[in-house]
């Protein structure tokens, strides 16, 4: 039995989903991205860390600082970290990438740029993007890492449902980042791949033992949630799921709810009843 | 966990059979009879070009099979995959309705050898697809006709080792009723930079845990495991996961833990899950990379979950043998200890001459020994901390 106790998100759009428009193709006014900036946050060690790796770090701050939660409280081996992205490592390995081919021939890699050195290498990992996450906030427990949309944000949900149900973890977090501007070139020659407007994220849920049952299972037809979550956020892949169980919390905070979410032709779904 | 929280013991879940394609060979025999002979999978790199590179070698797949209906796959890694597949298929049929199959597959590249595609010069959007982290999965899904959940783990070289226990998840909790678990990734210029930069890369041979050890050396490969609930599995099989468990660090993106905390955990939660204690380990296969600190980290978290038991129990590592394999890495590993309990022998450390007084354990040195190990213990660590563990149970033939 478990229990969503709060919904952290940040998205192009602003922070909450207060700052949602009512319908993210219409605000976009033909935009094809909706990005989200750099956070801006303290610390040496956040000098190098890329963009998703701080809106990571953000959204889970953001997560402690409106619901009044200490970072002691998700210190240590009693937090599950499950982190989901279908995007955010695009930027890292694009920028990696990109270096490698403006490499002037029989240079090895004396041609160092920013990001073709050393430290930069270790962050085309998505695994590093959670672990910055984990260093940040001292996370010593069981963590998760799926690579995909909406659908792997359901399963990540699922996953972190387990995890408490087994006693494995006390409370559990769902972290989702997306970013697409550093790829906005790849974007714009696959735009049948996605939909418009593609809008960057950060979301975090925190899950806790509680008095729900949840049921898991593969939905033809995408639940009032998620529609209205693509609605009003737009495209945002991993993130939808946890937006569409901020909009839910916020119609009713402890009641029943149910997500459901889409990627690559497969729906997954969780219900909290 | 929480201290003194006791769980039960989690429902064994059957590996009914595997399939690999590795350095070696295009199967799982070619995979064993490599190890057990002590062979040496490491060559130069030809496929792609390292000639600016410091070091150039790796556990390269010479060649891969062409396979029927895979002339528009592009991807390496999805080639992999869909070879070991063949190979997995070969021994074991997949029976259960396509709903009712999941594939988990874990990864530290996925198919980003066609970003470098999709960016040069004439590159389409296609290779842009294809180089998305979970391609390869769904591109094994349709060729077997799964239409269950398909899952990519992206906890890098621990990846494969959290796929198989998301696969034993999805199997507890009847989601379906056979798993594709496993790991992979391809050789590709994307990655084998990366290392060079690091300097993680030896310019000798691998020797883990050894006094003269310098680093890693990467290989390319596929492995994959049928799981299936213990009491739906009436043939034969390989062996039963008992436990499985993860733990972050949380204390370096790049670098394990300084004393193991977080490898230590997985260790001991994997164990708790199975059932077991420390006292019935038979049998580690260690992540043994062959780099400084990862060898000397990981043996001082084994001689302390081992405590009394440390010069009773086997250790070896592959990794001197087919190199890192990353995704695949943890589910080489797996069949491995499967198959020396079915066996009775257990692969040497290609590489390990004379052990590092700082990772002292039992280390399987010179040539494979003759043992018998029912209940083994894998250990992988990645990049962002990660670690994880499973216990294994090895089945008679």
């Amino acid at each position: 039995m478990t229990a969503v106790e709060a919904v952290a998100v940040l998205t192009g759009w602003g922070e909450g989903i207060q700052a949602l428009p009512e319908d993210a193709a219409r605000a976009a006014a033909g935009r094809a991205i909706i990005p989200l900036g750099r956070p801006a946050l303290e610390g040496e060690r956040f000098r190098r860390a890329t963009r998703e790796c701080l809106l990571g770090v953000a959204a889970v701050d953001a997560l402690l600082r409106e619901h009044h939660l200490s970072r002691e409280v998700v210190k240590g081996s009693s937090t599950a970290l499950m982190y989901v992205t279908g995007s955010a490592y695009g930027a890292s390995n694009y920028a990696w990438v990109a270096a490698d081919a403006t490499i002037p021939a029989g240079q090895g890699d004396r041609r160092l740029g920013a990001v073709a050195g050393t430290l930069h290498f270790p962050y085309t990992a998505p695994s590093v993007m959670s672990g910055e996450v984990a260093i940040e906030f001292g996370l010593t427990g069981p963590y998760g890492i799926l690579i995909g949309g909406a659908a792997a944000t359901i399963d990540a949900l699922w996953q972190a449902t387990l995890l408490l149900e087994a006693g494995r973890c006390e409370r559990a977090l769902v972290l989702a980042v997306e970013t697409f501007e550093d790829c906005a070139e790849l974007y714009a020659r696959g735009r049948w791949l996605v939909g418009r407007p593609l809008v960057e994220a950060a979301v975090c849920a925190l899950l806790v033992p509680g008095g729900l049952r949840t049921r898991y299972d593969a939905p033809r037809a995408a639940s009032p949630l998620e529609t209205r979550a693509r609605t009003r956020a737009g495209q945002t892949l991993a993130c939808e799921p946890l937006i569409a169980l901020a909009l839910g919390r916020a119609d009713d905070p402890t009641g029943a709810i149910g997500v459901t979410g889409e990627w690559r032709g497969r729906r997954a779904g969780l219900y909290w009843h | 966990m929480k201290a003194g929280v006791t769980r039960l013991r989690a429902e064994p879940v059957s590996l009914v059979a595997a399939g690999a394609v590795t350095p070696f060979g295009a199967d799982v025999d070619a995979f064993w009879s490599g190890l057990v002979t002590g062979s040496d999978g490491i060559s130069t790199i030809e496929r792609f070009a390292v000639d600016d590179l410091r070091v150039g070698r790796g556990g390269e797949i010479k060649k891969l099979r062409a396979l029927p209906g895979a002339r528009r796959v592009r991807c390496r890694a999805s080639l992999l995959l869909l070879a070991a597949a063949e190979d997995l298929l070969a021994r074991s049929a997949l029976t259960a309705e396509p709903e009712r199959i999941a594939v988990v597959l874990g990864t530290a590249l996925g198919g980003v050898e066609q970003l470098e595609r999709a960016m040069a010069p004439g590159g389409r959007a296609r290779h842009a697809l294809d180089a998305l982290y979970d391609s390869p999965a769904h591109a094994l899904a349709r060729r077997l006709g799964a239409r269950g959940p398909v899952m990519t783990v992206g906890a890098a070289c621990a990846a494969g080792a959290t796929a198989i226990g998301t696969g034993a998840d999805l199997l507890r909790a009847d989601v379906v009723d056979v798993v594709i678990a496993g790991g992979y990734d391809a050789l590709c210029r994307f990655v084998m930079r990366g290392f060079d930069a690091l300097r993680s890369l030896t310019r000798e041979r691998v020797r883990p845990f050894d006094k003269r050890r310098s680093g890693l050396l990467l290989g390319e490969a596929a492995g994959l495991v049928m799981l299936a609930r213990e009491r739906d599995t009436h043939g034969p099989r390989l062996g039963r996961l008992l436990g499985h468990a993860s733990a972050s660090d949380g204390s370096h993106v790049a670098a394990p833990d300084a004393y193991g905390r977080g490898l230590e955990l997985a260790i001991r939660s994997a164990l708790d899950e199975a059932g077991l204690t420390p006292a019935d380990v038979e049998f580690v296969s260690a992540h043994g990379t062959g780099t400084l600190v990862n060898d000397r980290i990981e043996a001082d978290v084994l001689r302390r979950v081992l405590a009394g038991r440390v010069s009773e129990v086997p250790v070896n590592s592959i990794k001197g043998s087919v190199g890192h394999t990353m995704g695949a890495a943890a589910v080489l590993e797996a069949v491995m200890c499967l198959m020396a309990g079915r066996e009775g022998v257990v692969p040497h450390t290609v590489g390990l001459e004379e052990p590092d007084p700082v990772c002292e354990l039992d280390h399987v040195i010179g040539s494979p020994r003759t043992a018998q190990p029912r209940i083994s213990l894998s250990t992988s660590l990645g990049f962002g901390g990660c670690n994880a563990a499973l216990v294994l149970e090895a089945v008679d033939r």
